[in-house]
Order: structure tokens, then sequence, then C-alpha cells
């Protein structure tokens, strides 16, 4: 895909024409386990990858190492201009503060309101600090996922499907450079799955993002990627379009479009 | 089996480490530790003050009898507050407290990383480490002993009420022979071992529910544990506490 043409905000940096991410030869292995063996990976300025890949095949793992949740073994990962295995903690934050990430499993805390949930990265990257702006931007964000009325609520409270947007809206109130979506729409019905896809393309239109997006959702797939990664033997097995991959003959590829 | 007590022994002390190395660097999470002492403070008052309660009354009614036989039972407020100061008040709290406030911090930051919240909170410019399980600990530290000091206190009374059963006692007899009795000797050493059991409680909490296994049945786990090796280390604590106030003369 051509990359789109972004208009130059503040915020971007050196290496703006390029990837925003690059993984180059990434491993990990957890014992015995050897789960990326050698992963290579590129995402460009405000594009919208999916990786594609069997359960248990590491994509979490993937996008947690980007992010450096996850120590790799061995290999090297560029954020944004930053080496993220060789980052202090100050720097790690700062770097984090424009990634967003959603995580598998919402990962809302329960103990608070979806206020106080979607407030929470704010403050703690010490971003905004009045009171009016703070409110503000919860509410502009919480009204872009369609759930201005949930501000009160707790998490518990809340269908799996409005969780996600919650999770989502969570991830977005820092107008991220890049955002990680780790598996969108499972569990949800197909409905409501769309819906979310349909809102990841907004929001990549909206705040010219770029996102890394995990899903073996081929509906997902379909509507938000512009480009496909397959993900297999802990390698980047393929990449190319949906249109590309789903013609591929290769038998590792086609199983996952039968 | 030996081999993995040692093991974690082992875990536990790294994680305790980890503890004196963040505590006293900012950033301080100061309006989260103020909610976990409110919320401590919260929970268990109420049962570790009818706890403490009955324990005094029982204690008195129970030492009555063998008092009498000796013809000492003008000793009974002397007897009872030395053992309800010393011992039993703040080794009720902390059992207490181990229960209620060591599980629910198992269980609480077990199911927060099960859920990959403490994962969130590091991804949102946060040291869960530090948000966490600094405060708790820090929290269960300062108010186990707060605690202990107020059972001592409601226990005492339950001892006046005891003694007032059979025989009579006057509130400001039975206070003022409190007051003699207890001695710097035995009022100060069992205050300075609930900061221990405070520490423990809260260090072996959040150990337990930060190294969580994945699933709700590790959420389980960790609580369940967490109750069980607290409560066992405030008796070890106990043990070493009465051993030093020997060495020191106190006893
Ligand atoms: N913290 C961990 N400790 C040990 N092994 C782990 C850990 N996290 C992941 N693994 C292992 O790494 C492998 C990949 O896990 P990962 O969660 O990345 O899978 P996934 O591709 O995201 O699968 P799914 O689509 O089911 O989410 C699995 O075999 C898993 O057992
Ligand atoms: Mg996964």
């Amino acid at each position: 895909m051509n990359p789109q043409t972004t208009k130059s905000t503040t915020t971007i940096d050196a290496t703006d024409t390029s990837a925003v991410i690059q993984v180059r030869d990434l491993h990990k292995a957890f014992g015995d386990n050897q789960v990326l063996n050698g992963f290579n990976f590129d995402l460009k300025r405000g594009e919208n990858v999916v990786v594609l890949g069997k359960s248990g095949s590491g994509k979490s793992v993937l996008i947690k190492c980007i992010i450096g949740l996850m120590q790799v073994d061995k290999g090297m990962i560029n954020v944004l201009g930053n080496e993220v295995p060789k980052l202090n903690t100050t720097d790690l934050d700062k770097m984090r503060a424009k990634v967003g990430f959603l995580f598998q499993s919402n990962a809302l805390y329960d103990s608070m309101t979806v206020h106080e949930n979607l407030e929470f990265p704010l403050r703690r990257h010490w971003i905004k600090t009045s009171k009016e702006e703070v409110n503000d931007l919860v509410m502009e964000v919480l009204t872009n996922v369609g759930l201005p009325h949930t501000v009160d609520m707790m998490p518990s409270e809340l269908s799996g499907g409005m969780r996600k947007r919650i999770a989502l809206a969570r991830t977005l109130i820092l107008k991220p450079d890049i955002i990680l979506y780790d598996e969108p729409t499972t569990g949800l019905d197909p409905i409501t799955g769309k819906e979310i896809s349909n809102l990841m393309v907004d929001i990549q239109k909206k705040y010219n993002t770029s996102s890394v997006i995990i899903s073996h959702d081929l509906n997902c797939v379909k509507i938000v990627a512009n480009r496909v990664v397959m993900l297999i033997d802990g390698i980047c097995y393929a990449t190319g379009t949906y249109e590309e991959l789903e013609k591929s003959t290769d038998k590792k590829v086609k199983q996952f479009f039968e | 089996m030996i081999k993995n007590i040692f093991i974690e022994i082992g875990l536990i002390s790294r994680f305790t480490g980890r503890f004196f190395r963040e505590a006293f660097k900012p950033r301080f999470e100061f309006s989260e530790f103020l909610r976990q002492c409110y919320y401590i403070g919260n929970k268990s008052l109420p049962l570790v003050a009818i706890t403490a309660f009955i324990m005094g009354l029982v204690i008195t009614i129970q030492s009555r009898p063998t008092l009498v036989e000796f013809g000492a039972q003008a000793w009974l407020p002397k007897m009872v507050s030395v053992s309800l100061v010393r011992e039993i008040a703040p080794v009720i709290t902390a059992l207490i407290c181990a229960g209620k406030i060591g599980s629910g911090i198992g269980a609480e930051l077990g199911s927060m990383k099960v859920t990959e919240q403490i994962d969130a909170m590091d991804v949102s410019g946060t040291n869960p480490y530090k948000f966490l399980v600094v405060t708790r600990v820090m929290s269960t530290t300062l108010m186990i002993p707060i605690l202990a000091i107020l059972a001592d206190a409601v226990s005492l009374y339950g001892g006046y009420l005891g003694a007032n059963i059979r025989g009579v006692v006057s509130w400001d007899l039975y206070w003022n022979q409190v007051f003699d009795t207890l001695v710097f000797g035995d009022v100060v050493p069992s205050i300075i071992k609930t900061f221990f059991f405070g520490f423990a409680i809260g260090i072996i909490g959040c150990y337990k529910g930060f190294n969580s296994n994945k699933g709700t049945e590790g959420v389980g786990q960790s609580a369940n544990s967490a109750v069980v090796v607290s409560s066992l280390l405030v008796f070890i604590i106990d043990l070493l506490a009465v051993q030093i106030t020997d060495i020191l003369n106190l006893n």
C-alpha cells in the first residue's frame, strides 16, 4: 500500500518518512518454547497492519515486546526512533505515552469508574492537569466510541462490547501516534465486531495513527488491513495485502483463508 | 518440597528487597497510600474491635478461678492486662488482618495480574510495583499497629467488664492497677512487633498477588496462600520477638 501522505504535526520525529516501528531479527523464548525466531517487521506511518497467526503463535508476545512489557532475548526493536530494549524507565514511559495498547482482555481497572479509567493514563503521564481539560477529553473520546452515557459506570456494569470500546477510548485518550490492538474483535458478535472495525478505521483517519492489529477475525481483517503479515513458526512468513494473500498458493498461508 | 520452600523464601526475599529499593525513591504515590490506609482501617476495625473485646472478657472470666484458688483475685487486672497487651491483642489483630487484608490484597492484585491490569498500569506511565505494592505494604505497616493499639484498649475494657461479672472492681481501681502493672517493657516491644506483623502481611499479600498464576484459579490460590503464609509468619515473628525481649531482659 502506498503510505498516506501526512501533514507533519509537532509530535513527529526524525524518522518521519519511513517506518514508525521496525523489528529486526526478534527472538523470544520461554524456557524451551521458542516463540519468536527471527521475526522482521516494519510499520509505516499511517498504515494499518494486521498480524495473522494461529493461537499461541506469539502474536501477543510480539506486541508486548514492542511496548517493552517483555524483555527480548535477541534482536532490535525501534519505535519512533527509540531502541526499546535499551530504554531506561523514564524514556520508556515517554515512548509509551505515544503508543496506545489495547489489551486482549481489555484490562479495565475494575475498582475505578469509566471516568477514572480514562483519566488514569492522562494523569499518570502528567499530560493534562486541569480538571476541565481532563473532563473535556474524557467526554470527547467517549463520544468518539459512542458511549458518553457510561461515564460514571463501573466496568463490571458494562457488556463485553462496551468494555472493548471503553478500553479503546482509554488507548485513544493520549492521542497516540501508534496503536497496538490485541484482538479487538474476538469474543464479540459479528455486528459489534464490524462496528469496532469501522471505528478503528475512523480513528486511523481522524487521528492519523498507524496501527498494528492482531486478529484472526477475517471480517475485521478485510475492513481494517492495509497490509497483512503472517506470523508462522516465529517468523514473518508472508506479507501482502489481503487480496494477495487470499490468492496465495502456499499451504500454510491458505489455511487461514479457508 | 523442601527445595520449593527455599525457592519461595528466596523469591519473597527478592520481592522484599525490591520494596526497599523502590519505597524511598520518588515518585511517591501518596494519595493511593492514604486511600489504602483508610480502606484497611475501615475494613478491619469492627472485626478487630469485636474480637478484642470478646478476648478481653473471656480471658478475664477464665483467669478468675485460678487466681481465687491462690487467694489472689485482687491480681486479676494485673495478670489480665499483661497477657492482653503483650500477646493476645497484637496477635489477634495481626491474625484477623492476615485473614481479611492479606487475602484481600492477594485476591485483588492476583485478579489485576490475570486480567492484565498490572500491565496496563505499566504502559500508562505507572510503575505498578510502586503504585500497588509499596502503597499497600506501607499502609499495612502503619495501620496494623494502630489497630493493635485500639485492640489493646478495647480488650482491656472487655477485661474490666469481665472482672465485674463476679466481683466488684471500680472503674478507677481497675485502670489504676492496669497502668501500674504495664511498664515500658510490656507496651513498647509489643507495639514494635506489630509493625513487623503489618509489614509481613502486606508483603506476602502483594507477593502472592503479583506472582499469581494465569487463570481465575490462580487468584483464589493467591488469596488463600497469602493468608496461610502471612499467619504463619505472624507466629514466627512473635516467637522471634519474645526471644529478643528475653535477651534484652524486658520480659
Ligand atoms: N508469560 C509467559 N510465560 C511463559 N510462556 C508464555 C508467556 N506468555 C506467553 N507464553 C507462551 O508464548 C506462546 C505465545 O503466546 P501468545 O500469548 O503470544 O499467543 P497468541 O499468538 O497471542 O495467541 P492467542 O491468539 O490465543 O492470543 C504460547 O505458547 C504461550 O504459552
Ligand atoms: Mg494473544
